[in-house]
């Protein structure tokens, strides 16, 4: 298994530049997680990477092998790159049973007759689909289906594969398993893998790097899943992953206050590296936002919802509607609030960006 | 490190540019196009308003198409034409909804059985119809008119089939299945929750028929109903075989006549020209006055999920309305049938259907010599080859146009829809102007050649249509995968896509083949001596007054349509799999 | 509070060709209340739409009778039926079902058209019915510009406008994108609070069922299982197959051996307190987020992190108990890291028996009607 590097990759359809001057690594035997919203040129990437589409300029290469590179005038063919693709719409090939789907890639590389057969038998296998082997697709679920796609990228050792959305068209419950199978085939391989989503919380739950696209592009973060939740680059991370409240501060007698109405000093604190002469918002996720009766900051309950694993509220502070999450476990120890009742609460982890130009920070 | 160093420029390896085998293709499909569809047309045009002056030099003229304007029975001709179109239509369509909402909406028995029967009309030759229908209900002998004639001692004939009200009735027999398919389909895709809101909002069931579920086949019902009037106003067989008797002309049997009367020189087939443009308006003028009417409002097709929709009870009319449509189907299909079975039996035409005046005289007259058999072969052989061809380029239209998608792909798509709207017999025409040597000297007049040019033109419409159709069902990531899979351009195309659309390029086939074989208006301006069509003999022997012998003939025709039926069926069944 | 929407003993009978008789609703026995938001919840094939058609009509019943404002509506002893549209309700399906030939208007002004109301009020009420569903300006526009939020909108608007007493919703916003969902499901709320109609809300969606009820019933393979309150619901399931669908949830195979508890392929003791009468092979249900998980050992089960995934709104933990992985999802600010010494408590699980083969079966049988 081999690293992938692209470097300074950029691609433009007609007049529009999608990306721009673009690097990134995989390293090897890992699962980098590609998240971005749609539209951000995660597909492109790919679209490169496996030869279906001509970048204007940089490299591509996988392992000790160029696959592109425009100052050196070299662009292998899709069909010489040996990377293993599983998309969104599963791609199986309807004509074809499960086992001429995944016998298909060795056939074309003129593996001899008695190893095919032995070979996709075993890559069927890795993806428990063996007794299925001489079903058509059709007659599969789309979990099923996806595990064929997954069993035929497998199927010749290719250096690298990678998954463009392979869970966005299952079921919730469905789309858990296939990333749980994603990740143990991964781990027994040792394969280096590319995974694009734009949802982040099945990348988190999948990947050992991520990296974060923007919408223009660009590449805002990368690195392990506790960067990105607990340091987050930059406003757009933050708003990015997980539902999160903007509330507009200010910095008095070096504390920090609210700034939406009501006027408080809160408990936290003031990070050197913020420049408070600008208008700042705190950012802080709706989990860590926490009852404390003790707290002098105090707010009203608009509305609470019961959601089985947590209850979610609103509510006012000062003039902001702001949404907290509580969890089972902090519900059983410290209680529930009613509609209505006021609360003390604290802020956990706040992050401080500079305010967007219009009126923000309202909850989303 | 292992590179794959190439000398080539960047440009010539680049995953766009590089594909030559695109750029081929895109060019074949152009130049095929050209010659097959863009050049007859050309054709037309150019004769009837271009003379060729002594001095060699063409001349813009419009006299010739004055004079054809200005003659009286072409003016009555075009009249009887648009006529018999509309009426066709309007009934063909309240007809064809009438019978898709009772089988596709209402509790009705046995209705796979019926939508089945349902598509015979279809299959059913117009004009062997029409011969029926003439047999049976002629001014002047029908069987039918007799019998009632003698059981109720009349003085005339109760029925007149050979008017316009006569051609109105056959050809509404045969082409409302055009609308009738068309909104079953609608129907079956349609949401039922549509129509169950509408019961919750407080409608009655009758007014959500009226207010939601017709509306809502809209689209449908207007497609199926634009292809009766084309259809319709393009048709020679049947105004040819009832109306020709009472001099009642329409302007396909109109330009038959005037090339036939010409013996196939020049001046006729420019004067047949003429009058094509004069179709060609009336036919473009119907198009713009559909799109006119059905403009307003425009939407989509409705998407839905599939679930089983309510039934309408239909309570105590339940079992009268299934007679009904029993009564229908025996009327257009049974009838017709019978009679022709009967006639092509009977001895001499004219004697009273008993059982001592049949014999198996007829069809060992018709077998005699071999025009006959001749005819059978010449019908199979341009049938295939044209169903053949027209698979293979509608399917390479197709690809170019949904998947290399060049710049140009609306010109494509264009040009292969034209004949679509230009009827059989003007583009008889513009293939003979074309192909009697005024191109390169290619002179293919008096060839079977000929008659399976024309039928390409006539019919790639339709191979197109359904290989762009599965295409459209060919998402891009199966051929992608392929190529990640190790397959070059041309591999991926041999190994997925093209076996993915197979079944669909075999219908595709079968839905030319077999209108083809029954075919008698492209034909009949076409056919040289050796180089009669089955449609053609039959008419021609009926022309002759040999009815019976026609009549056994067109059994042996319906014997081999039905064959062949089967054989279809049974192959579109045996790949549903796939 | 009256019972405006009473089922008794009302049973539905399918015949298919394939697999015979089917009894997709087996002696449901249901009133709903004045003003209440009621939840049918269950898989598919649970017999929820088919009880939501029999109430509005679509179907007719095998067996019971149906009660709507206090006036039967549907009798099968009876031979009474009346029709959809004599029943006066409101519903939104799952696909919008607006009419893309008619503008928004029109769509909305059709059940008041259908009544004979006369123009003006149409008019009148056409416009109070778009501005509480935030459409006003879009009269003359056809549905099919619309996003498929403002569709659903339309549809809402069409069913408040006849101000109906009852409103069935048929999974109406299981077509839309997880923000939009929320987002209407306090519109809907909203909607209720100001015309105060009775609810009954279809879905397979256990977050959004106990976001919007205030009582639901969660149904599975043609049965009532258990008929509560959210909280009660999801706090007190009756059965393995209602904790299992009301949120994720752990269940540890262990074996009761006298006073003692032990987790398959364990022999430490997992202490938690055994109910009466309860011995043998169990399932001791909890969910992963009512897991403790403690550096200390009082009272817990020694074991260690296997693996730790960083979440958005939790840190989850996976840790073996016996031959078991055991999920546990806590706040970010519990913190251990991979190959850990910890202690896991279950606080207060529920036992129930192991899993019934013959159940799975007859399920995997109903997927495939």
């Amino acid at each position: 298994m081999a690293e992938v590097k692209f470097e300074n990759i950029t691609a433009t359809y007609g007049k529009k530049t999608v990306l721009k001057d673009f690097s990134l690594t995989v390293n090897s035997n890992e699962i980098l997680c590609l998240v971005g919203p749609s539209g951000c040129g995660k597909t492109t990437l790919v679209r490169c990477l496996l030869g279906l589409m001509k970048p204007d300029s940089g490299s591509i290469t996988v392992g000790d092998t160029v696959l592109f590179d425009a100052k050196k005038r070299i662009n292998v063919p899709a069909e010489k790159r040996n990377i293993g693709i599983v998309f969104q719409d599963y791609a199986v090939w309807p004509h074809m049973t499960v086992l001429e789907n995944v016998s298909y890639p060795l056939k074309k590389r003129r593996v001899p007759k008695e190893e095919i057969r032995e070979r996709a038998m075993r890559a069927l296998e890795l993806v428990h689909m063996e007794t299925y082997a001489n079903h058509l697709p059709m007659q599969l679920s789309g979990g099923q289906q996806q595990r064929v796609a997954i069993a035929r990228a497998l199927v010749v050792d290719s250096e690298i594969l990678v998954m463009d959305e392979p869970i966005t068209n299952l079921d919730a419950k469905l789309r858990e398993e296939m990333l749980l199978e994603i990740r143990m085939i991964q781990s027994r391989l040792k394969s280096t893998v590319l995974y694009i989503t734009h949802d982040q919380q099945s990348a988190l739950q999948l990947c050992d790097k991520m990296a974060i696209m923007e919408l223009d592009g660009s590449l805002c973060q990368y690195g392990n899943d506790e960067d990105i939740i607990l340091r987050p680059a930059n406003r757009f991370t933050f708003e990015f992953i997980g539902v999160s409240n903007m509330i507009p501060v200010v910095l008095k007698n070096k504390k920090i206050h609210l700034d939406c109405g009501i006027d408080a000093a809160l408990d936290v604190e003031v990070p050197a590296d913020v420049d408070f002469s600008v208008k700042t918002d705190m950012g802080v996720r709706m989990n860590d936002v926490v009852f404390d009766a003790k707290s002098p900051v105090k707010a009203k309950v608009v509305s609470k919802v019961f959601l089985g694993s947590e209850y979610n509220y609103f509510i006012k502070l000062g003039d902001k509607e702001i949404r907290v999450q509580q969890s089972m476990l902090d519900a059983k120890l410290s209680g529930v609030p009613d509609d209505g009742a006021e609360v003390g609460i604290r802020f956990v982890n706040p992050r401080f960006y500079p305010a967007k130009k219009e009126v923000s920070g309202e909850a989303v | 490190m292992k590179l794959f160093n190439k000398t080539d420029n960047l440009a010539a390896l680049d995953g766009r540019k590089r594909f030559s085998l695109d750029k081929a293709l895109t060019i074949t499909t152009f130049i095929l196009l050209i010659i097959i569809v863009v050049i007859p047309v050309f054709m037309i045009i150019f004769n009837t308003f271009f003379e060729k002056a002594t001095t060699g030099r063409w001349n813009f003229d419009l006299s010739l198409f004055k004079t054809q304007l200005s003659e009286e029975k072409n003016l009555s001709a075009m009249w009887n034409t648009v006529k018999i179109a509309v009426f066709t239509t309007i009934f063909g369509t309240i007809a064809g909804v009438f019978y898709a909402w009772l089988l596709g909406r209402s509790d009705i028995p046995a209705k796979g059985l019926m939508k089945a029967l349902f598509n015979i009309p279809y299959m059913f030759p117009p004009f062997l119809g029409a011969m029926a229908w003439d047999m049976l209900l002629n001014g002047r002998g029908g069987y039918f008119n007799k019998f009632l004639m003698t059981t109720f001692g009349l003085e005339t004939a109760p029925f007149n089939i050979n008017s316009i009200w006569g051609i109105v009735f056959v050809e509404v027999s045969y082409y409302f299945p055009f609308v009738f398919m068309q909104v079953v389909a609608a129907l079956e895709k349609m949401d039922p929750t549509l129509e169950e809101c509408a019961r919750i909002a407080g409608a009655k069931q009758s007014t959500v028929i009226w207010r939601i579920t017709l509306p809502l086949t809209k689209p449908a019902i207007s497609a199926g109903a634009l292809l009766i009037l084309t259809t319709s106003l393009a048709h020679f067989g049947v105004p040819s075989i009832i109306g020709y008797s009472q001099g009642i002309y329409t302007l396909p049997t109109r330009i038959y006549a005037v090339i036939y009367n010409a013996g196939g020189s020049f001046e006729g087939i420019r004067e047949g020209a003429a009058l094509s443009v004069l179709l060609v308006a009336v036919v473009s003028a119907a198009l713009i006055l559909q799109n006119k009417i059905l403009s307003s409002g425009s939407y989509d097709i409705i998407k839905g999920k599939s679930t089983r929709p309510t039934l309408i009870k239909l309570r105590g009319a339940k079992y009268p309305l299934l007679i009904f449509c029993i009564l229908t189907l025996v009327i257009i299909v049974v009838v017709p049938l019978v009679m022709i079975v009967l006639v092509s039996f009977l001895k001499a035409y004219g004697l009273p259907l008993k059982l001592e005046n049949f014999s198996f005289i007829q069809y060992q007259r018709v077998f005699k010599g071999n025009a006959t058999i001749q005819s059978i072969k010449n019908s199979l052989f341009a049938s295939i080859t044209a169903g053949v061809v027209c698979m293979l380029l509608g399917t390479l239209v197709a690809y170019v146009v949904q998947k290399i998608k060049p710049k140009n792909r609306g010109a494509l798509e264009f040009m292969s829809m034209l004949p679509y709207a230009i009827p059989g017999t003007v583009l008889s025409i513009g293939v003979i102007l074309a192909w009697q040597g005024s191109i390169l000297g290619i002179n293919l007049y008096n060839t079977i050649w000929i008659i399976i040019v024309a039928y390409l033109a006539r019919y790639l419409s339709f191979s197109m249509k359904t290989s762009s159709a599965a295409l459209l069902q060919v998402s891009s990531s199966l051929e992608e995968a392929a190529r990640a899979c190790g397959a070059s351009h041309t591999e991926s195309l041999a190994d997925i896509t093209l076996p993915l659309i197979r079944p669909a390029m075999v219908s595709g086939f079968f839905l030319i083949f077999l209108p083809a074989m029954r075919e008698v208006t492209t034909s009949i301006l076409l056919y040289g001596p050796k180089t009669r069509t089955l449609g053609v003999q039959i008419y021609g022997l009926r022309d002759a007054g040999m009815i019976p012998q026609a009549a056994a003939l067109a059994t042996v025709a319906i014997g081999i349509i039905i064959i062949l039926n089967t054989v279809v069926n049974y192959i579109v069944k045996d790949r549903k799999g796939v | 509070m009256a019972d405006q929407i009473v089922l008794r003993n009302v049973t539905k009978i399918f015949t298919t060709k394939t697999l015979g008789d089917i009894t997709a609703v087996d002696n449901f026995n249901i009133s709903v209340h004045e003003g209440e938001c009621f939840s049918f919840l269950g898989p598919s094939g649970c017999g929820k739409s088919t009880t939501l058609r029999m109430i509005a009509g679509f179907e007719d019943l095998t067996a019971g009778e149906i009660e709507l404002c206090g006036k039967l509506v549907s009798s099968s002893s009876k031979k009474l039926y009346i029709p959809p549209e004599e029943r006066g309700l409101g519903m939104v399906f799952q696909a919008f079902a607006v009419w893309p030939h008619m503008t928004v208007f029109d769509n909305v002004a059709f059940p008041l058209a259908i009544k004979k109301v006369n123009k003006s009020e149409i008019k009148e009420r056409v416009a109070q019915a778009l501005k509480h569903t935030s459409l006003t300006g879009l009269e003359g526009v056809y549905p099919g510009e619309l996003s498929g939020g403002q569709q659903q909108r339309i549809a809402l608007a069409r069913a408040i406008v006849t101000n109906p007493k009852v409103m069935l919703l048929d999974e109406p916003l299981s077509n839309l994108d997880p923000k939009l969902r929320e987002t209407m499901r306090f519109e809907i709320k909203a909607l209720q609070k100001k015309f105060g109609f009775t609810i009954i809300f279809v879905t397979h969606d256990q977050s959004e069922a106990m976001a919007i009820s205030d009582r639901m019933m969660v149904c599975d393979m043609g049965k009532i299982m258990q008929i509560d309150t959210p909280e009660n619901l999801y706090n007190h399931p009756n059965s393995r197959f209602v904790h299992n669908f009301l949120g994720e949830s752990t269940f540890i195979n262990v074996e009761v051996k006298g006073d003692k508890v032990y987790p398959k392929g364990s022999n430490q003791e997992l202490k938690i307190s055994i109910p009466k009468g309860v011995k043998g092979k169990m399932v001791v249900a909890t969910r992963p987020n009512e897991i403790e998980l403690t550096t200390s050992s009082e009272d817990g089960f020694r074991t260690h992190i296997e693996k730790r995934i960083f979440l958005t709104d939790r840190t989850e933990y996976l840790v073996p108990v016996g031959d078991q992985m055991v999920k546990i999802q806590t706040p970010h600010r519990i913190r251990f890291n991979a190959q850990d010494e910890c202690y896991v408590k279950f606080i207060e699980p529920i036992w129930y028996p192991e899993d019934d083969e013959a159940a799975v079966a007859e399920r995997n049988k109903r997927q495939l009607i």
